[in-house]
């Protein structure tokens, strides 16, 4: 049913429906509005769940896995500083395979400080072993959020659905919740089958020794690789029950003919899917990655076949590095025969506004004579001493 | 060993009339105080129990994969989120209606310093968990270094006693005080050298309807320095001394405590222990030391009431008294 | 640490790393061992102090919950706990590691309790009659030595003869102790039980006057000679008799067998043994006013040592001086002071009994310290040796028979002695305990079998048990009867009643025997101790599991009573 929601009541919504068990907060701009929702909806007795108010972010991931483990749906989110705060945590929880969900709502990280949005904190993490789906819209948020626990408990791996911070959350804007008996229909109970429980009691967490764990790496590297079936196939059966996509692991938009490309994540598709009807020239597919964990090496590699260029653009960098998206890209595209020059671009760093004429400006850099190997666009050195330039 | 008398050894074991939460085979040090305590402590919570440990001497010993002791469900995440993992299990099983108990375990390390904080937390929202601390007085699985929970003037790798410094130079931290300042229901102290007590007040803890927390005094052999044959005997002079108070916190207030009715000078515990050995030298150093110690135990004792006053042997309920045919109790 | 991958088969990686309850059982650490806990039964200094050979900490386990298990633990060592539960001298007690705590148990009270209890519900001995065709032994002399003689041949199979110069059987137990110590209904009783196990008494058969010694040897496959002591001591003083002089032994038998005694006024009985203060007592029961008890020992008391007191039991002679009786201890009789024939008093002079520069002790009197005591009788009760008569080629030129550790007299195969016929002998108890060593002895003696050289293993001290386990507690108070409600008849002291000798039998430490405190089972580190609902084949309820076991000495270290301990692994 349509509602008119900020998207952080939108996505307590979804997460509603999907009758978590055990929810925990601890309260970061700008997730903060998920988990207030969720508390209104548990004191009206719409959701019926323990909320547990922890005291830092380590405790709130703590909680979710320990409730995991036990036998709860369960649920949490967090922000920038909160996501590195539970760093540990969640290297844990994806290890111990515990399939749980968590919203990051994407922010910059301190220092320097700041409350606006960029996606630092949960590329930071990339290497922890969750399943990351960035979602473009809040109607994919809602979406989204919903395919999440039922990839992670049929993967046994934890999912994190990334959200841009303020952009998405704090926007109000016509969405279609499901109902009830649609997401029933879709997701199962919880099960975990390795449940703690008095009649079969096992032992979580244990040491393992040289002897086995490059075995336990790759079996979980392996578990991520194959999840991108998993990933898939949510989407579908998702579609068939409300009728709309997600965009799978990749989704390309745009002219088959186009030889430009754009590859981006997360909100900022939506800004560049409405620039594409402002600028129809010259024609560019919009490439829109939404699972970055796992890696879809092979549809990007597809998706390239036939470009000339390919611009990515991202909302986070790798200090003393580049791009991060960007490397990975190029990464997947070694060694095909005519991949397209890529051009790699940072931009809405710390919540610096990304407006409709970006569009135009990165395709104009897909024509320059050199490809841009990574720079964060919008600096303006005038800004800064001679020094630091 | 013939092999029929093998397995009617492993049926023996299997028939035991006691609850054996923590099986053998283990890798702990011979006599060690903490594998004593944990075997202690599932016993008397019994096998309807989740217990969830923090990193730790006991979760290492006990659970090298492929193998673990434990015959209870057991979860262990990290070294400072015990309470925080016991508290969502706590909640999991609340969301679910089953009545199975919460046990955390953590060892000073994850209680003193680095979990305070998530323990905090679980004892401010009141979560029907157990909090079991193991006190071993340092960083025992890392290699003996110190925690704020060592004792003053105790030798560890950090806290080296040289010729510039008699070992630790801080005091052990007041943990009870800050656990009596959360008012949960029921807190207390127990040692392993007092078996029945110590299950006693497992039962107690896990009988209330919310948080309670337990610090038990586990010698370690190795770290402490001395044989493993008197573990029992060096936590048993910690007791009798006053270095060690044992109580029964409610709401923050000391509703109960263990009287000594032969108190014993701190020497006679000190002079047990390696870590302690450097404040025999007779130096006038030392000398201070030694006062010192002994005057934060008689301060133990006067502040908390231990000396024994009345001539009932049964003062300390029978926990330390044997009967023909076992203990009836605990 | 050890961190190992499994030395077994390999295994599959589990999702997550998880491991199944208990799995660690797949790793023996048993082999970290060096030193291996084991049980020792150690002997308990009840059991090693005890003359007739009972183990008192066996029978105290069973006291409370099975009261004729105890009994029957009991007489599996003496066949008359009612009769030495009231006259022993209880060096158990003396021994016991209870004492050197708080109090030592009250085990004498509580092995009266347990002879009381088997006479009240006629228990009958956990034994079978021997059969017919058995083989014969001759046991010479009723008294507390030959019954446990025929008794213990009794259970090892063997048919008895009891051969009794009396008419009836008992001996001293029968004759010289008087009622208010040892009731004659007690005595009757319990030798009534004991000669119901198959043994032949023979009454008024005096060896040497109706059989001989030669005819015994041939008639019967051995022969244990109890026959007492039943020749008075020569007593003089300076070689001056008086006329009338009575022995003590022969009054006190008297007076207990028809009930007279002559009149006396004032009388001095010499000698400080139980004959002597016991006739003093009856003398005093029947009116007679002043009553002397003469001895150069010292009175028995705290602080005395065994070789200097009064042999006398401490008890009786305290019960004496209560009663009104003098006791004049560090005194000998140097003069008798005569009247005619009549003595009208004696001169007393300080006396002790010490060391001699050859080693042996003898009594000194010391000259200054005269003093004249006035009485108008003396009465010797200083001992008394064996009668010969019948057993001249047996007892040569000695006074008692000179038996070697069993039993068997030195320099005659076949021919036994024990009871106050023997050198060292004295006691009831040393008797009963004469009567068993024989027993088995004979036994080994019929059968051809060599005696197993085996010395009594030293039993386990106060500083080998862990008190930390142990509570104070007071001992059983035993109650006797007011001085001025005594008299001859009545027995004087009261027993304990079951609650009470089921709270005394608590204090037993239990020395070097389980008492399956669950001590070790509970302080095991590597549940390595596991416990048995029946008795494993050590007699305890615990077994090491030694798969397991890494050798840490807990156990051993906090058992409360020394059962375990740490050996060199093999």
């Amino acid at each position: 049913m349509l509602e008119a929601l900020e998207g952080s009541a939108a996505i307590a919504k979804a997460v509603a429906l999907c009758r978590p068990q055990v929810l925990s907060a601890y309260p970061i701009t700008p997730q903060t509005h998920i988990v207030e929702n969720l508390a209104s909806l548990v004191a009206d007795g719409q959701l019926r769940a323990e909320m547990v108010s922890v005291e830092s972010e380590f405790s709130a991931a703590s909680v979710v896995l320990g409730a995991a483990a036990c036998g709860s749906r369960a649920y949490t989110a967090s922000s920038a500083q909160g996501i590195l705060l539970m760093t540990e945590v969640l290297y844990n929880v994806a290890g111990l395979r515990v399939p749980v969900v968590l919203t990051c709502a994407n922010r910059a990280i301190s220092a320097p400080v700041s409350a606006w949005n960029d996606q630092q904190d949960s590329m930071s993490v990339r290497d922890a072993g969750w399943i990351q789906l960035y979602c473009a819209s809040n109607q994919e948020a809602v979406d989204t959020t919903i395919q999440a626990f039922r990839i992670a408990e049929r993967c046994e791996l934890p999912v994190m659905v990334c959200v841009d911070g303020y952009i998405l959350t704090h926007t109000l804007e016509p969405i279609d919740i499901p109902t009830q008996e649609q997401v029933d229909a879709f997701l199962p109970p919880y099960r975990f089958s390795r449940m703690l429980d008095p009649l079969r009691p096992i032992s979580i967490g244990n040491l393992v020794t040289p002897e086995y764990y490059a075995e336990a790496r790759y079996a979980h590297h392996q578990a991520l690789l194959r999840a991108k079936d998993e990933i898939e196939a949510a989407d579908r059966d998702w579609a068939k029950v409300c009728g709309r996509r997600s965009g799978g692991l990749l989704s390309v938009e745009g002219p088959d003919d186009a030889r430009i490309g754009i590859l981006t994540i997360g909100s900022v598709l939506g800004t560049l899917a409405d620039a594409r009807e402002e600028y129809p020239d010259p024609p560019a597919k919009l490439l829109k990655l939404r699972s970055m964990r796992p890696f879809p090496a092979d549809a990007i590699r597809h998706a390239c076949r036939g470009l000339s260029d390919l611009v990515v653009l991202e909302r986070a960098l790798s200090m003393g590095s580049g791009g991060i998206i960007g490397a990975e890209v190029r990464s997947a595209l070694f060694g095909e025969p005519n991949p397209p020059r890529v051009h790699n671009f940072a931009a809405g760093l710390g919540g610096r506004d990304m407006p409709l004429e970006i569009y135009p400006r990165l395709l104009k850099a897909a024509e320059a004579p050199e490809p841009t190997r990574f720079a964060i666009m919008d600096v303006e050195l005038q800004k800064l001493p001679e020094t630091e330039r | 060993m013939a092999a029929d008398e093998k397995a009617s050894l492993f049926e023996l074991r299997r028939a035991q009339p006691a609850f054996r939460g923590l099986e053998a085979g283990h890798l702990a040090c011979q006599g060690c105080g903490q594998a004593l305590g944990a075997r202690l402590v599932t016993e008397a919570a019994g096998p309807d129990v989740i217990v969830a440990n923090a990193t730790g001497c006991l979760e290492v010993f006990t659970t090298a994969w492929p193998r673990t002791a434990w015959r209870v469900p057991w979860i262990h995440s990290l070294f400072e989120n015990a309470p925080a993992i016991a508290s969502g299990i706590e909640a999991a099983l609340k969301a679910q209606g089953r009545l199975t108990k919460v046990v955390a375990m953590g060892g000073d390390g994850g209680t003193f310093d680095i979990g305070l904080q998530a323990l905090s937390g679980m004892l401010e929202r009141n979560h029907n968990v157990l909090y079991v601390c193991f006190d071993n007085e340092a960083y025992m699985n890392t290699g003996i270094q110190r925690s704020s929970s060592t004792p003053h003037a105790a030798m560890t790798t950090t806290s080296p006693a040289g010729k510039a410094r008699m070992g630790k130079r801080h005091l052990k931290k007041d943990l009870l005080s800050i656990i009596a300042a959360h008012h949960i229901p029921y807190a207390a102290t127990a040692s392993v050298a007092y078996p029945s007590d110590l299950r006693k007040k497992v039962r107690r803890g896990l009988e209330i309807e919310g948080a309670a927390f337990l610090l038990v005094h586990s010698p370690c052999p190795l770290g402490w320095g001395h044989d493993g044959a008197l573990t029992v005997e060096v936590a048993r002079l910690a007791v009798e001394t006053g270095v060690f108070p044992m109580l029964e916190m409610e709401r923050g207030d000391v509703v109960a405590v263990m009287q000594i009715r032969n108190v014993r000078p701190v020497t006679d515990y000190l002079k047990l222990q390696d870590r302690f050995s450097h404040l025999f030298d007779e130096s006038p150093e030392a000398r201070v030391e030694l006062e010192h110690l002994q005057a934060l135990a008689d301060h133990h004792i006067e502040v908390y009431g231990l000396r024994g006053t009345s001539p009932d042997p049964r003062d300390s309920e029978g926990a330390d008294t044997v009967r023909r045919g076992g203990l009836r109790w605990g | 640490m050890g961190l190992k991958t499994p030395s077994d088969a390999l295994v599959t990686l589990t999702r997550g790393a998880f491991a199944h309850a208990g799995s660690s059982l797949g790793l023996k650490t048993g082999d970290w061992r060096v030193t291996r806990p084991v049980h020792v039964h150690r002997a308990s200094p009840c059991h090693n102090a005890c003359p007739a050979g009972e183990n008192p900490q066996a029978y105290l386990a069973l006291v409370e919950e099975d009261p004729r298990a105890a009994w029957s633990k009991l007489v599996s060592a003496n066949p008359l706990p009612a009769v030495t539960g009231r006259v022993c001298h209880h060096p158990c007690e003396s021994e016991c590691n209870r004492g050197r705590f708080d109090e030592p148990v009250a085990i004498h009270a509580i092995e009266r309790f347990l002879g009381d209890q088997a006479i009240e519900h006629g228990w009958d001995y956990p034994a079978a009659k021997p059969p017919p065709d058995a083989l014969e032994v001759a046991v010479v002399g009723a008294g507390p030595a030959g019954l446990s003689a025929a008794y213990h041949l009794s259970r090892r199979g063997y048919l008895v003869t009891l051969f009794e110069a009396r008419s009836e059987p008992g001996g001293l137990l029968r004759s010289a102790i008087p009622a208010y110590r040892l009731p004659r209904s007690v005595v009757e009783r319990e030798i009534e039980r004991l000669l119901s196990v198959g043994i032949r008494l023979e009454p008024n058969r005096r060896l040497g006057r109706d059989m001989i010694l030669a005819d015994l040897e041939k008639s019967f496959r051995a022969v244990f000679l109890a026959p007492g002591a039943e020749r008075g001591r020569e007593w003089s003083v300076g070689g001056v008799v008086p006329r009338d002089l009575r022995n003590g032994l022969e009054l006190l038998q008297e007076w207990i067998s028809i009930g007279s005694l002559p009149k006396y006024e004032r009388v001095a009985i010499i000698g400080g043994g139980n004959t002597s203060v016991d006739l003093a007592r009856v003398l005093k029961f029947n009116g007679v006013p002043e009553v002397h008890v003469i001895s150069f020992r010292t009175r028995p008391g705290p602080g005395v040592s065994p070789d200097e007191a009064m042999p006398a039991l401490a008890r009786e002679v305290k019960q004496a001086i209560e009663e009104g009786v003098i006791i004049d201890d560090c005194r000998g009789v140097t003069r008798l002071i005569l009247r005619g024939e009549q003595v009208v008093g004696v001169e007393l002079v300080h006396m002790k009994k010490l060391p001699q520069p050859d080693g042996t002790r003898k009594p000194v009197a010391f000259e200054g310290t005269e003093t004249v005591l006035r009485v108008d009788h003396v009465i010797p009760a200083i001992g008394e040796e064996v009668e010969p008569f019948g057993m001249e080629a047996v007892l040569g030129a000695n006074r008692f028979f000179a038996v070697d550790a069993e039993g068997q007299v030195q320099g005659c195969r076949g021919i036994f002695a024990g009871g106050d016929a023997r050198l060292g002998g004295g006691t009831v108890s040393d008797a009963v305990g004469d009567g068993r060593r024989a027993a088995e002895a004979i036994d080994r003696y019929i059968r051809g079998v060599a005696l197993a050289a085996k010395a009594a293993p030293p039993s386990i001290g106060i500083g080998e048990l862990n008190l930390n386990y142990f509570d104070h507690a007071p001992r059983a108070e035993i109650r006797f009867l007011a001085p001025e409600e005594r008299n001859a008849e009545a027995e004087i002291e009261a027993p304990l009643g079951a609650g009470e000798v089921a709270r005394e039998s608590e204090r037993c430490f239990s020395c070097g025997e389980c008492m399956t405190c669950d001590n070790c089972w509970t302080l095991c580190p590597d549940n390595a101790v596991l416990k048995t609902m029946e008795t494993a084949s050590d007699g305890s309820h615990y077994v090491f599991d030694y798969d397991y076991c890494k050798g840490c000495g807990l156990c051993a270290r906090e058992c409360p009573v020394g059962f375990i301990a740490m050996v060199d692994e093999p």
